[in-house]
């Protein structure tokens, strides 16, 4: 069977989805990153080998997300994809005919303008990350509540408190305030919705035309209350797909097949034995001129795959060379 | 007299021809890098444009470097620029440098103001020596931009990524020390063969976006992160209408032929913007706009707080003319990854959008 691996690497979670040659799900992997991009790209792995079924045959592996190069080259994959194309095919996939769609993962959010089912624009938050899952994880957190009971608790809100959400500092500050003024934690959450749902409309989609079927994916869409807040603003249904936390990896696996199918080529694929490999990433500073860049490299059992993270392209080539 | 330069794009060539020619000292500061701007942000208001930023760290280590007087742009516009020579030589005098700052204020007097003060900055040379030096400065800046426009074609279909690079950085240093007419004649000659000559994808189509935007960072790699390298490299083929060879020759009227191309740019702009708005706003609306059918899209680049281009922001996704813009705002804290990702799903987007236009209106795009 014909199978088709789609990996994910963001700042918070890694996701790996195996689609078979008729874009079915098969499986997928939902892990937390941790910081360690590699080593959870290799766990990743071998959790998709020990859950895939048998006969099942790689033929393409497509990356996408923030560490999407990283993991081009640690699995040696066919096509390294940004993360917006990634999400708009995982949308379509399962909302064929879907015009809006929203992802909101640890550290970015995103908007997607879909017409027609081609992407006519996008948006993305620039200079801030409040209303992403990491904070939501720390607010969370710091009010003792698990995220993943966070929506249900926020649905419980009967009157919900005004929070400021332009900024993170300040929507703390604001939340605090609330609590010691009195206010139910269920209240203050909600409201918090409302405040991370206003940033986005007002800061991410400003300007773009929303039109439904909105879909909302990543792993934010989990929040039953983010979602209720959504369809409160927009006064539409918002769709949660099935899988939505995965989909970008989804999406890149889809990508992958059709490049691979198109072009007839065997896929690079280093094989799930890379998971027991000995990868090594670290860091020097180039002293070639005064920028003075950061370079990153990766060796696999001591010689180097590839440098990256310069200006100009002077370790890039010496690595590949 | 010492004279220090800032930098913008590839400026300092000009200068350096020019200064050599009369005889005059020119301190060019190291080439826009990190420290510069370290710098910069160290000693400048928070809030200020990155080209202030840029500029003051350069004119910093030119003064560093011995200069006694420093060259700066000014001008009575409506942006910022106005106020750059003015701020940078009270800094400059905070910091203990106490450089005498010459404006070259090109919104007034035009080509006879530069003029003049190339006679002042060469000790009164001869109006016989003076002219010349300034024209085979402006043959440089020309020579420059016909390498630029051909490594523009060149970085989207070079089968092996980097060559054009190479070529015109080689390029580059052959029109900085050449010192005649004829020679940069024929250097131009074999460096336009030498691109021309790169093995291209055979069937390479590229897409076409136009870059538009405030003039400094459109023509500083350093501070749009190498935009032009990095669309060379997506397969995109840079179609660029900021050039120093245009400027000269519509700010300093060096326009033979009469023919105003920035009044077709700023009639194209007029249903949306009926004025100048400051430094290069009115432009990238109109070049939009006029554009629109030529190009796959636009990539629209602005410094951080810049108001002229904030205004172009606005105006440029809602015009008739349906055609992609995605704007860039540079500064200090603009970070690659980020603008990778934005630059990848654009030409990804322009990819699909030309496949369905292509197929519904065969033309359009050419």
């Amino acid at each position: 069977m014909k199978t088709y691996l789609g990996i994910d690497v963001g700042s918070l979670t890694t996701k790996l989805a195996l689609l078979d040659q008729d874009n079915r799900l098969l499986t997928a992997v939902y892990l937390r990153t941790q910081g360690k991009p590699v080593a959870m790209i290799q766990e990743g792995l071998e959790q998709i080998r020990d859950q895939m079924p048998y006969g099942a045959d790689i033929c393409g592996v497509a990356t996408t997300g923030s560490a999407r190069y990283l993991a081009g080259v640690v699995t040696d994959a066919d096509l390294v994809k940004n993360e917006i194309t990634s999400q708009a095919f995982g949308a379509i996939h399962y909302v064929p005919d879907a015009q809006t769609v929203i992802e909101i993962g640890g550290q970015d959010s995103k908007i997607i303008i879909i017409r027609d089912g081609v992407v006519i624009d996008f948006g993305m938050n620039t200079v801030c990350a409040a209303g992403t899952g990491s904070f939501l994880d720390h607010q969370a957190s710091r009010l003792n509540i698990n995220i993943e009971d966070f929506g249900q608790q926020a649905l419980q809100s009967k009157t919900p408190v005004r929070i400021a959400g332009r900024c993170t500092v300040f929507a703390e500050s604001d939340m605090i305030h609330k609590q010691q003024m009195g206010h139910k934690t269920d209240d203050i959450l909600y409201g918090l919705c409302q405040a991370l749902v206003r940033n986005f409309i007002n800061n991410v989609a400003l300007g773009k035309e929303i039109l439904p079927p909105v879909v909302f994916q990543g792993g934010v869409a989990f929040n039953a209350g983010i979602v209720k807040a959504f369809e409160e603003s927009l006064s539409t249904q918002v769709i949660v797909p099935p899988h939505h936390e995965v989909l970008g990896a989804i999406g890149v696996a889809l990508v992958a097949r059709e490049e691979i199918e198109a072009s007839g080529n065997m896929t690079k694929f280093r094989g799930f034995s890379i998971s027991q490999a000995n990868y090594h990433t670290s860091s020097f500073e180039c002293k070639a001129c005064p920028n003075v860049c950061e370079i990153a490299q990766l060796s696999l059992d001591g010689k180097v795959l590839a440098r990256w993270g310069g200006r100009c392209d002077l370790w890039e080539r010496a690595s590949t060379g | 007299m010492r004279v220090g330069i800032p930098h913008a794009g590839n400026i300092y060539i000009p200068f350096r021809t020019l200064f050599r020619e009369l005889g005059t000292e020119l301190v060019v500061p190291p080439p826009n890098n990190q420290r510069a701007l370290d710098l910069g942000v160290k000693y400048a208001p928070e809030g200020v444009c990155i080209p202030f930023k840029l500029t003051l760290g350069n004119l910093i280590e030119a003064c560093e470097l011995g200069a006694d007087t420093v060259l700066q742009a000014g001008g009575f516009g409506i942006c910022r620029l106005s106020y750059y020579a003015k701020t940078q030589k009270e800094i400059l005098h905070d910091l203990g440098y106490d450089a005498e700052m010459l404006t070259f204020d090109v919104s007034q007097n035009k080509l006879r103001g530069i003029l003049q003060l190339i006679k002042h900055v060469s000790d009164n040379a001869p109006w016989s020596k003076v002219i010349p030096a300034f024209r085979f400065g402006l043959a440089k800046v020309a020579a420059v931009d016909d390498i630029e426009k051909i490594v523009h074609k060149m970085r989207a279909v070079e089968l092996e990524k980097g060559t054009a690079n190479r070529i015109y950085r080689e390029a580059i240093t052959a029109i900085d020390e050449v010192a005649d007419h004829g020679t940069l004649k024929r250097v131009v000659k074999d460096y336009s063969e030498k691109l021309y000559q790169i093995s291209r994808n055979p069937d390479a189509d590229s897409l076409k976006v136009g870059i538009v935007g405030e003039i400094f960072v459109v023509l500083d790699p350093f501070s749009n992160l190498d935009l032009e390298v990095e669309l060379g490299k997506l397969g995109v083929e840079v179609k660029r209408a900021i050039f120093f060879s245009r400027w000269t020759k519509f700010s300093l009227f060096l326009n033979p032929l009469g023919v105003d191309e920035w009044k077709k740019v700023h009639e194209a702009a007029m249903p949306y913007l009926k004025r100048d708005v400051g430094g290069d706003g009115w432009e990238s609306v109109g070049e939009k706009v006029f554009h629109a059918h030529q190009y796959d899209g636009i990539v629209h680049v602005a410094p951080f707080t810049c108001m002229p281009e904030v205004v172009a922001q606005n105006i440029m996704p809602s015009t008739k003319e349906d055609i992609p813009v995605l704007t860039l705002l540079c500064d200090e804290q603009t970070a690659k990854p980020g603008m990778l990702t934005r630059l990848e799903a654009f030409v990804d987007m322009l990819n699909f959008r030309r496949k369905r236009i292509g197929n519904l209106k065969p033309g359009v795009i050419k």
